[in-house]
């Protein structure tokens, strides 16, 4: 065995930490503050309470050098203990919070599971069921166990007002052991689970105990007899924490691995905890690993998972009320048929409009409905559709026959006025479309006959009309209209229909310009401008099968559409959605729920168990209104409690990153997760997440740009597409091509890496690897238009039949190389220069094939160097190599080695500067090399990212991913 | 051990099955053994975290006819296997050692492995520290069982510290290798540590006592693992050492990174082994027959 590692620790002040997201791994509620351990750094949120609860961050520091901070303790009077693997730490809020904090980490030599405070005691329960009974001055202490050692999973410490304190002990097999501190006795062995205990506490009262295990149960029993009380079924996988209410004893929360937030109730004599409440979609990927819940003063629960996201949960009850027809019949004495049903509604500032199948009008407002005087019901009996300006308090209500009803609510008695139809003939109208903009007012009607135009008035903001335009309907019958937007600054019109279909008109001209089949799906169920300016104008487009795009319509002498960006929900069908502060928000139905989707920051912002989109339903600001078996009107509130709706802290993706790639300007990172999908973030005080891409289904493995304005990710299944990044505002992305893949498919075929030159402006030379040794070389141009033509295969060979790794493309004086590192630790070169034409061809004879480590060639960058190239490897084998490569013949001179650079895997190289270069690798070390003559470390530190897998450089900033992603600077080069 | 398709387009996954063995894992063991000849003269041998019994069937055809004593321990039941003596227990818990201890009656043993692994949280440092346990507990019954010049081969993940304990283990034996087989995902952060040439430490007598736990037991053995300092001091940075790494297996053997193109129904391939019941099992009844609560 060569000497001690001099290198996990060294020159550590050569790296200065930038940003982390990890795992959220403990969080405490404790008056106004929310204390989360965000890994071994400290984070203190406070909260306050204006016309919304907005949470700011107030304190962060890394308060443990190495370990995590996994349970944080604080009493009322603010005294806080922090603990975490074998470290812990004593602080006073107050201090913390006044920048005099003592953040003095201590130690103890096996893992701790929990602390607590007790009189002037700190007790430190540790994973073999022992503790150590800290005295606070001194820092001398007791060993206190009661006979009982095993190995523990999870733990509690309850210190009771009369004094007693108990011990609750999770252990791997079964068993929740409750022992008496002072008497040192076991009071209860439980034995009621299966599999490992992850979470036990007793209440604060001692009357109750709760505990969760393996086997997805949550167990409530009674203290006193040790009896299990009810058992909570729900959780789809391992539960990992539990709280009870701090008010309500019978009341608990949980969280776990599916990612969600469940609230259970106890009901004496029922044997099941009763789920009053569960939140799902509100962290990416999986594990909620931590939670706090408040009851008493803010109404609160906060969440922290392993996407390294904390968010607020309101525990305030949902407020929802309900009126039947028959309800509104008694309020308002009008009598309704068997058969009639809530027809529409709309809703105004200060009340709702609602029409009856019959034709009546009430109004419901202050809780209450009262009937809207009006005599011609019968021309709104068997068909009507109800919309309306709520700026203005107007309600339009369309006829079958095209009239329309026109109810001003601005003064207390509503003025109802008709305009009768003088353009549709006996067509009968199907669709009723408003908008307004600008202070202008259109509304449109559609007939299904393509020869009769759409009918567009212009209104003022006195609902006076200013104007009617024809237009004529697209050719084509399947043209249904669907919504409109009317863009002021161009005086344009753009009408949204179904197969992502729509029509752009200019109202000075009354010119159109159909763009059909926009992407795959069908109905567009919403078209919202974005931006607008002379002739440019930006328009969302939202597809109800989950698609959305944002699109750019320009006009010379006609018309032109570009999609620059096109990704589709994985959740469910949009029916609308909005930019809301350069985030999107989403809205439509999942089965029988009605959700709102912040895109953006990915969570749900609210849901609704209606029964499916099959029904009557609008979104109004802060309400969703539904009509439930056709006769019951439901009003469901959208309590906005919280600023940004209760995201603390944004996080990235909720499973390990594979890679990531920064832009060639520095602005954006591009991260390929295990969750399959693909982050796009901007760079920009820190790395704030724009979009997550879900058009890859199988496991990533590489992503990377081509030039400035594409980029391509890999995966298994042989999944390969190009992508095509806009920068604007906010970076745009969109699926431009992808690889077709071989004949017969292979779910486990990955394509493990890829490399590409360009040859000139987006024309490459792509090389692909695979994990069953293929290589194929490509030639695509984009700047063609068909698959055909932008994709030529030049190669397709194979190397053994062992996994490749990685993949560069060399190029010198006319001259190509591919060279590839395998599983076998071989580095291979061929002269690919005479295989570039658009032929079939095989590879031929390799010009170098040499063994530089013993397995996995894990990591591999070459960069030019003098009149040749440098290569530099780094090997499961924890070694380090660097060669020289010698132009014209690429011959292969190792000329540094290092056996032991790492302690496990090297998984990944980073170029900083012209002699430096930075390794990661599983051992959890970042270092820094020299190759100058020599090769050695500068520089070696500790980062809390687990899984240390990636890396990408910026000039001298190092993005990692692992569990999580950091970024550094390094300095002095 | 469940059969899905991926299981079933796993190269080793299938050679197992054919030559009879209960996991993919036999391979492991062989091409360690294939390296460092580790089965060479041995006859008593504890395999601990044995279930399904892969190792344990691999030692007791390697040990045929030598009137060997093969101890296997698991939490999981095992089908019971010729020659070897099955034990279901927890080995982090001192009264198993005690049992296996009480087995040997006196005799050393020549050969100790452990291949356990723990149920994965997800938590990488709670999951290294589990391992580590796991190790410890092997390393502790091997202390007190091992004959000096024997053998102890466990697996471990690599990952943070793992140069801690190659240090600790560099005080206990001559060579302590790090080494990986090719049947062992590349991509799994998984390896053996092979630590040949047990000496024990002297002035060291290594006494199993119930009421110590792991970390106690070696508090004496002056391997470089840190105490609790005074105060709770946060103590210097521990020792750490690289092991020198090994990949073994033939270079030509099957690549388990790999992708093969198979002709997939050609082979039934059931279970050797039943998988046992997971605790969550009622979990998923529940879940089938609608019974867990969504909403
Ligand atoms: C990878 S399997 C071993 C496979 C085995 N070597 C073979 O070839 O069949 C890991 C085993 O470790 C066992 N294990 C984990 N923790 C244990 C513990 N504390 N005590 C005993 N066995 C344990 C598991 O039950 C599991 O069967």
């Amino acid at each position: 065995m060569s000497g001690f590692n001099q290198i996990s620790s060294l020159n550590e002040v050569e790296f200065a930490p930038l940003h982390h997201y990890g795992p959220v791994t403990a969080l405490k509620i404790y008056k106004n503050y929310v204390l989360a351990g965000y890994g071994p750094i400290l984070k203190i949120y406070q909260m306050t309470q204006g016309d919304l609860l907005d949470v700011a961050e107030v304190f962060c520091k890394q308060v443990f050098s190495r370990n995590k901070i996994h349970h944080i303790e604080i009493t009322s009077q603010g005294r806080l203990c922090l603990s975490g693997a074998r470290s812990f730490m004593v602080l006073d809020l107050e201090e913390v919070l006044q920048g005099k904090g003592n953040f003095k980490e201590r130690a103890i030599n096996e893992w701790i599971v929990t602390c607590a405070f007790y009189e002037n005691w700190l007790l430190i329960l540790n994973s073999h069921n022992v503790v150590y009974k800290v005295d606070l001055a001194s820092f001398e202490f007791d060993k206190v166990h009661c006979q009982e050692k095993s190995i523990l999973y999870s733990g509690s410490i309850q210190v009771l007002d009369n004094g007693t304190v108990y011990v609750a002990a999770g252990t791997v097999m079964s068993g929740v052991i409750i022992w008496d501190l002072h008497s040192r006795k076991i009071v209860h062995n439980l034995t009621d689970h299966e599999g490992s205990i992850f979470g036990v506490k007793v209440d604060k009262t001692g009357k109750y105990i709760v505990s969760c295990s393996d086997d997805r149960s949550i167990k409530l029993y009674d203290f006193a007899s040790g009896t299990v009380l009810a058992t909570g079924w729900g959780h789809g996988s391992r539960i990992w924490t539990l709280e009870f209410f701090k008010g309500d004893n019978v009341k608990i929360m949980s969280t776990g691995e599916d990612c969600s937030l469940r609230l259970w109730q106890y009901q004496e004599g029922n044997s099941q905890l009763v789920q009053l409440e569960m939140v799902e979609n509100c962290h990416s990927g999986k594990h909620i690993w931590s939670g706090d819940v408040d009851d008493l003063e803010y109404q609160v629960c906060v969440t922290g998972g392993a996407d390294g996201r904390i968010k607020l949960h309101d525990l305030n009850k949902v407020n929802r009320t309900e009126y039947s027809l028959q309800e509104i019949s008694s309020q308002t004495g009008l009598v309704f048929g068997k058969k009639d049903f809530i027809r529409d509604y709309f809703e105004l500032k200060d009340r709702l409009i609602v029409l009856i199948s019959n034709g009546d009008l009430v109004e419901y407002s202050d809780n209450s409905f009262k009937t809207i005087a009006f005599n011609d019901q019968h021309k709104l009996k068997d068909f009507a559709i109800v919309k309306g300006f709520s700026d203005i308090n107007i309600v339009i209500i369309a006829a079958r026959n095209g009239d329309l009803l026109i109810a001003d609510f601005t003064s207390d008695l509503p003025q109802l006025s008709w305009i009768q139809d003088e353009y549709l003939g006996s067509n009968k109208l199907t669709n009723l479309l408003v908008y307004s903009t600008d202070n202008k007012y259109y509304v449109l009607v559609d007939v299904p006959n393509p020869n009769i135009p759409f009918i567009l008035r212009e209104f003022d903001s006195s609902f006076n009309l200013v104007n009617v335009t024809q237009l004529s309907q697209p050719n084509q019958t399947s043209f249904t209209t669907t919504d409109m937007v009317v863009d002021s600054v161009n005086n344009w019109l753009v009408i949204a229909s179904r197969y992502v279909t729509i029509a752009a008109y200019d109202l000075s001209t009354t010119s159109m310009a159909l763009f059909k089949k926009l992407s795959p799906g069908d109905t567009i169920t919403s078209v919202q401008i974005i931006t607008s300016k002379t002739n440019e104008l930006a328009l969302l487009i939202l597809v109800k099968d989950g698609s959305y795009l944002y699109t750019t319509l320009t006009l010379s002498t006609t018309f032109h559409l570009d999609v620059t960006h096109a990704n589709k929900l994985t959740k469910g069908f949009i029916e609308g959605g909005y930019i809301k502060s350069n985030k999107l928000v989403l809205y439509g139905f999942k089965s029988s729920y009605f959700y709102i989707w912040n895109e953006t920051c990915q969570f749900e912002i609210m849901n609704e168990l209606c029964g499916g989109s099959h029904r009557q339903w609008k979104l109004a600001p802060s309400k969703f209104i539904y009509v439930k078996d056709k006769t019951t009107l439901v009003i469901r509130n959208i309590a906005h409690r919280f600023v940004n709706d209760g995201l603390i802290h944004l996080g990235t993706h909720g499973r390990e990153i594979r890679d990531v790639a920064v832009s060639p300007d520095g602005k954006l990172l591009v991260s390929a997760s295990e969750d399959a999908t693909i982050a796009v973030s901007q760079l920009e005080d820190g790395v704030k997440g724009i979009w997550s891409m879900n058009n890859h289904i199988s496991g990533l493995q590489r992503v990377k740009f081509l030039n400035s304005e594409y980029m391509a990710s890999s995966a298994a299944n042989e999944e390969f597409i190009i992508w095509k990044v806009t920068q604007s505002n906010i970076p745009l992305v969109k699926e431009f091509v992808r690889l077709k893949p071989s004949a017969v498919e292979n779910p486990d075929l990955r394509i493990m890496n890829f490399a590409s030159i360009e040859l000139e402006s987006n024309v490459f030379i792509l090389v692909t690897v695979y994990s069953n040794s293929n290589i194929k070389i490509w030639r695509i141009d984009l700047n063609k238009e068909h698959y055909g033509d932008m994709v030529k295969l030049l190669v397709n060979d194979f190397y053994t039949t062992c996994c490749i790794l990685n993949v560069e493309l060399l190029q010198k004086d006319d001259k190509t190389w591919l060279m590839i590192g395998a599983t076998d630790g071989y580095v291979t070169i061929w002269d690919v220069t005479s295989k570039l034409d658009p032929e079939e061809h095989k590879l031929g004879a390799s010009i170098i094939h040499q063994q530089l480590h013993q397995n996995g060639v894990k990591a591999m960058e070459v960069f030019t160097h003098q009149d040749g190239y440098r290569l530099i490897t780094g090997g499961d084998d924890n070694a380090l190599v660097v060669c020289d490569l010698q132009v014209p013949d690429l011959k292969l001179d190792i000329v540094g080695y290092e056996e032991s650079a790492a302690s496990a895997t090297i998984t990944s190289i980073s170029v900083v500067g012209e002699h430096k270069f930075v390794t990661t690798s599983v051992d959890q070390i970042v270092r820094i090399w020299e190759y100058n003559e020599g090769l050695t470390c500068l520089s070696a530190r500790y980062t809390t990212i687990a899984d240390t897998g990636c890396s990408a450089s910026m000039g001298s900033t190092i993005y990692i991913g692992g569990a999580g992603l950091s970024s550094w600077k390094v300095n002095n080069l | 051990m469940g059969k899905s398709s991926k299981d079933k387009r796993d190269l080793y996954y299938r050679r197992a099955k054919e030559e009879g063995w209960r996991a993919r894992s036999a391979f492991k063991l062989l091409q360690l053994n294939q390296e460092f000849n580790l089965f060479d003269g041995i006859t008593r041998v504890v395999d601990l975290c044995a279930a399904p019994g892969s190792w344990s069937q691999v030692l007791s055809r390697e040990l045929q006819g030598k009137n060997a004593k093969i101890v296997a321990v698991d939490l999981q039941p095992m089908t019971p296997i010729d020659g070897v003596t099955t034990i279901q227990a927890d080995i982090t818990h001192p009264n198993t050692l005690q049992t296996i201890l009480d087995i040997f009656a006196g005799e050393q043993a020549d050969f100790v492995c452990s291949d356990g692994a723990p149920d994965v949280t997800g938590l990488h440092d709670l999951d290294e520290y589990i391992q580590a346990q796991l190790i410890l507990s092997a390393l502790q019954l091997t202390t007190c069982l091992l004959k000096p010049g024997g053998t102890f081969v466990a697996k471990i993940f690599r990952g943070r510290d793992i140069d801690l304990l190659y240090s600790q283990l560099s005080y206990l034996f001559e060579r302590v290798i790090c080494a990986k087989p090719r049947a062992s995902r590349g991509t799994s952060l998984e390896a053996f540590i092979v630590c040949l040439g047990y000496k024990p430490r002297p002035g060291w007598n290594p006494k199993l006592d119930l009421q110590t736990s792991t970390e106690e037991f070696f508090e004496g053995a002056d391997i470089g693992k840190a105490g609790n300092l005074e105060h709770f001091e946060l103590p210097d940075d521990e020792e750490r050492k690289i092991a020198k790494f090994v990949a073994c297996g033939d270079i030509n053997d099957v690549d388990s990174d790999a992708t093969y193109t198979l002709e997939l129904n050609r082979l039934a391939l059931e279970p050797v082994q039943m998988p046992t019941a997971p605790p969550y099992k009622k979990a998923l009844e529940m879940k089938r027959r609608g019974d867990l609560i969504r909403r």
